[in-house]
């Protein structure tokens, strides 16, 4: 959907594109105002975008309860819900990675603050799990080192948990920024 | 389409002040011009310029809604 003709920016930036804000202390949701704020953006967003969904925010981490699960879900649903699944859920994860800035979140709590459309993260899970074991039984039998497409941290990271202590291979991330791909290689005995 | 890119800027910036957005239309798409401080063009591009292609993100799918092309520069 991006337009690769369009030039980023007039001018090169005078500094570093990019500024972490200092880590301090323990990383906490202060959850009331999260709400508040996503509330704010993504009522502007459907309504400037036209598009047909609702939402839901649910606490699914709530009272301690499923270790592991986010402190907040954003849930969409409607008629545009394919429009957000598009290219990899292009639209749903841009909306995520927006209201993770508008939020000012600590990057130790993105994962606390989850965007979703029917059951995309669910089905994508697995999809990751799976590709990772039939992947890595390849690699066993054939002895070929298998690379995998350009994925986020967040999926690669899913992979290299699944096959954390499989026999016979070994995992990388190779390359940098976009491009940087997860890599299986056999480990000979 | 100007007052969501507005929104977002001012929530991402540390001077939100000088946040100014035009849309300038054109005959084969309207450009959203967005001028912040230039220490906030960091926050504004993001990591890898992950930020600004998630805000492209968004004009391309109102595009698509709207059936009218938008396009963002950021300026200085």
């Amino acid at each position: 959907m991006s337009d690769p003709g369009t030039p980023a920016f007039r001018k090169p930036p005078a500094r570093p594109p990019f500024h972490r804000e200092p880590l301090q202390g323990e990383a906490r949701l202060d959850r009331a105002r999260a709400v508040e704020e996503l509330k704010r953006f993504l009522d502007l967003a459907v309504r400037e975008m036209h598009l047909a969904v609702e939402y839901e925010i649910t606490s699914p981490g709530e009272g301690g309860q499923g270790p592991g699960e986010p402190e907040i879900v954003v849930a969409f649903r409607g008629a545009d819900q394919d429009l957000l699944l598009e290219r990899n859920a292009e639209l749903l994860l841009a909306l995520e990675h927006i209201a993770h800035r508008w939020l000012r979140l600590d990057p130790r709590l993105h994962d606390q603050v989850r965007f979703d459309c029917g059951d995309y993260r669910a089905t994508r899970l697995e999809e990751l799990k799976l590709s990772a074991r039939v992947a890595a039984q390849r690699v066993r039998e054939t002895g070929q080192p298998f690379q995998f497409n350009p994925m986020s941290s967040r999926e690669r990271r899913i992979i290299h948990l699944e096959l954390t202590g499989a026999a016979g291979v070994r995992t990388v991330s190779e390359g940098s920024g976009d491009r940087r791909q997860l890599v299986i290689y056999p480990v000979k005995k | 389409m100007k007052d969501l890119v507005e929104a977002v800027a001012k929530a991402l910036v540390d001077h939100p002040e000088q946040v100014q957005v035009q849309a300038v239309p054109g005959e084969q798409a309207t450009v959203i011009e967005l001028r912040v401080h230039p220490g906030d063009l960091g926050k504004i591009i993001g990591r890898q310029g992950r930020t600004a292609k998630a805000i492209r993100t968004l004009l391309s799918a109102s595009s698509l809604k709207l059936n009218k092309r938008y396009t963002l520069d950021i300026l200085e």
